[in-house]
C-alpha cells in the first residue's frame, strides 16, 4: 500500500467557476440548477427570496447530481477525518479510509464530468459544503460509526439509483455499475471493523430475502439534509424509483 | 418484489453482452420446458449471429449455478468438523443462509417464467471433476482453513462479477435490474468479509480487488477461475462512449487537488467478467462457464 503522499483531495470551494448555478426565473422558492458551458466568472445571483433552495434538474442529470451530492459527503468526511485522525484510530484503518476516500473522490469527479464534460468549475454556491460538524471525529468509535452511516447509505442509495438512468446513458451507468459492489465492499468494510461480523447482518440485508436494504433518492435526500444546511436540497424532479 | 415484468421478457431479445456463445446445450436443456412455448426458443426462425447471443435465461441460470456452488460450498464447510473456528462459524452460517436465499430467488424467477431448472450439479471443490485420478486443482479447500477461505474469496469475487455482468441483460426491465443490483451488493459485502477474514490472518490482500493484492496461486489447469474472478481487475481504461476512454487525468490531477494513484482508481471500480484476451473473442458468459465447470 502506498502512502497517499498527494495533496489534499478535497476543498469545500473547488477551484475556478466557469459554470455557475443560475437562479431560476420561473420558480418562486428554488434555484435551479444549470451547468453551462459558459465563460463567466461571476458568482450566482441571489435574486429569489430564498436562495438556500436547490432542486436538483429531471432526468439523467439530476440522478449524476444525486450521485455527486452522494460522492461530496463521503469524500468530505473521510478527508476531515484524515485531515486530523483520532490517536486511536489505526494506521490500518486510516489505509482503509484513505482508500476509500480515494475511491468516493474518483466517483465525485466522475459525476462532475457527466454533469459538464469541460469540468469547467464549481457546481454549486461557495459557501455550499458538507458539514461534519455534528459527527464525533475526535474519536475511532465516533469515525466508524460516522463512515458507517455514510457508507451504507451510499450502499442502500446504488441498486435504486442504477435504473432510474434512461437508455441515453447507457455508458455512464455501465460504468456506474461498477461502483455497486465497491459501495457494499465499504459498508462491510467498516462494520466489519467497527463491530466484527455485522456485514451484511440484519441491518443491511433484509433477513426474508437475502437482498440489500435500499434506499431511495428522497430517502437518502432526507438523511443528508442535516449536513447541507442552510442549504435545502430537492430531489423532486428526480425520476420516481421502481 | 414484483418479479412479473421481468417474466415476461425473460425470453424477449437477448441482450447483446458478446457475441459468440454457444448456446446449443442450454437450448436443448430448456426444449422440453414449457420455455418452449416463450419467445426464448430462439429455434431455427433466428438467424445465426441472434443465437449466439446471451439470453436471460443464460442469465439467470448460470447465476443459479454459482450460487448453488456457493452455498454447497458454505453448507460442506460448516458441517466438516473444525474447520471453521468457532467465532466465524455465525459469519459462514449467515453466508450460506443468504446464498440459499438467492438460490431460491432464482430458481422461483425461473419456475414462475416455466422456464428448466438446471439440475444441481455433483459439486466437487477438489477440481477433479468426481474422478478420483484426476489432479487436484484446489488442494485442502475443506480441511484448512487458509485454504478454504482463499478459494471462498475466489468464489465471492465471481459472483460479484456475474452480477455486474448480467444487471442489465434486460435493459428494459428496471424492476429485475434492481433486485439483481441488490443481490449484487449482498456479494460485494460477502466478498469484503472473506477478504477482511484472510488480511486479518496475514494475507495482504483488500477488501476490494486491488492490485497490491497477493495472488492466489493455482495450477494451470485452474486458471479459468482467476480469469472469472479476478482478470483485468486493474483495468485503468473507462468508457465515455464506444471507443471513447474517459481521460481521468483531466479531472483527476494535482491541479485540482483530486489526484489519486492508479492503484485507487482501479480498484474504484469493480469489473464485470471479461476476456482480459481479446484475441479469442470469448464472451463473458463462456468465461464464467469455463469457471463453473471447473467444479462438476
Amino acid at each position: 500500500m502506498s502512502e497517499h503522499s498527494f495533496s489534499s483531495a478535497w476543498r469545500a470551494q473547488p477551484l475556478g467557476r466557469r459554470n455557475f448555478l443560475r437562479v431560476s426565473a420561473a420558480s418562486a422558492a428554488t434555484v435551479a440548477l444549470v451547468a453551462t458551458t459558459g465563460c463567466s466568472t461571476e458568482t450566482p445571483e441571489p435574486v429569489e427570496a430564498d436562495p438556500h433552495q436547490i432542486a436538483l434538474p429531471s432526468a439523467d442529470k439530476g440522478l449524476f447530481y444525486y450521485g455527486y451530492l452522494l460522492a461530496l459527503a463521503l469524500s468530505t468526511t473521510y478527508d476531515k477525518i484524515l485531515a486530523s485522525p483520532p490517536t486511536d484510530l489505526t494506521t490500518a484503518e486510516r489505509t482503509v479510509i484513505a482508500n476509500m476516500r480515494d475511491h468516493q473522490l474518483v466517483y465525485r469527479e466522475l459525476y462532475h464530468y457527466y454533469i459538464d464534460p469541460t469540468i469547467g468549475g464549481a457546481l454549486f454556491p461557495t459557501d455550499f459544503a458538507f458539514n461534519t460538524a455534528t459527527f464525533t471525529l475526535t474519536t475511532r468509535l465516533g469515525v466508524l460509526a460516522a463512515v458507517q452511516q455514510l457508507a451504507d447509505l451510499a450502499a442502500a442509495a446504488y441498486p435504486v439509483l442504477l435504473p432510474l438512468f434512461t437508455s441515453a446513458s447507457a455508458y455512464p451507468r455501465a460504468l456506474l455499475l461498477k461502483t455497486v459492489s465497491v459501495q457494499a465492499r465499504h459498508a462491510a468494510t467498516i462494520r466489519d471493523l467497527r463491530t466484527p461480523g455485522s456485514f451484511a447482518d440484519s441491518t443491511a440485508v433484509e433477513p426474508s430475502t437475502g437482498l440489500l436494504r435500499t434506499k431511495t433518492p428522497a430517502e437518502v435526500n432526507a438523511a443528508l439534509a442535516p449536513y447541507f444546511a442552510p442549504y435545502v436540497i430537492s430531489v423532486a424532479n428526480l425520476a420516481v424509483p421502481v | 418484489m414484483k418479479l412479473l415484468p421481468f417474466l415476461d421478457r425473460l425470453a424477449a431479445t437477448p441482450a447483446a453482452t458478446g457475441n459468440a456463445a454457444p448456446r446449443r446445450a442450454l437450448l436443448q436443456q430448456a426444449g422440453r420446458a414449457a420455455l418452449a412455448a416463450l419467445p426464448l426458443a430462439l429455434g431455427t426462425t433466428q438467424p445465426v449471429a441472434a443465437r449466439t447471443q446471451t439470453t436471460a435465461y443464460d442469465a439467470i441460470t448460470q447465476l443459479l449455478q454459482l450460487e448453488r456452488l456457493q452455498m454447497t460450498y458454505y453448507s460442506r464447510a460448516l458441517t466438516t468438523s473444525g474447520l471453521i473456528p468457532a467465532a466465524q462459524v455465525a459469519d459462514f452460517q449467515r453466508l450460506y443462509d443468504q446464498q440459499l436465499q438467492h438460490v431460491a430467488l432464482l430458481q422461483n424467477t425461473l419456475q414462475t417464467a416455466g422456464a428448466l431448472v438446471p439440475a444441481v450439479p455433483a459439486f466437487d471443490f477438489s477440481g477433479r471433476k468426481n474422478v478420483a485420478t484426476n489432479p487436484v486443482l484446489f488442494p485442502n479447500v475443506l480441511s484448512n482453513y487458509d485454504d478454504f477461505l482463499a478459494l471462498a474469496q475466489q468464489l465471492e469475487d465471481f459472483s460479484v462479477r456475474l452480477y455486474t455482468t448480467y444487471a442489465f441483460i434486460n435493459p428494459d426491465d428496471a424492476q429485475f435490474a434492481k433486485v439483481l443490483l441488490r443481490m449484487l451488493a449482498v456479494e460485494g459485502e460477502h466478498s469484503a468479509h472473506v477478504r477482511g477474514l484472510r488480511r486479518d490472518r496475514g494475507v495482504a490482500v483488500k477488501t476490494w480487488p486491488s492490485s497490491s493484492d497477493a495472488p492466489i496461486v493455482r495450477p494451470a489447469a485452474a486458471q479459468a477461475l482467476a480469469a472469472a474472478a479476478t482478470a483485468g481487475e486493474d483495468n485503468l481504461t473507462q468508457l465515455a462512449s464506444a471507443g471513447v476512454p474517459i481521460v481521468f487525468s483531466d479531472f483527476l490531477n494535482v491541479f485540482k487537488f483530486t489526484s489519486v494513484p492508479d492503484a485507487s482508481l482501479a480498484e474504484a471500480f469493480d469489473e464485470p467478467v471479461v476476456d482480459v484476451d481479446t484475441t479469442k473473442k470469448r464472451t463473458p458468459q463462456v468465461i464464467a462457464q469455463a469457471a463453473l465447470d471447473l467444479f462438476s
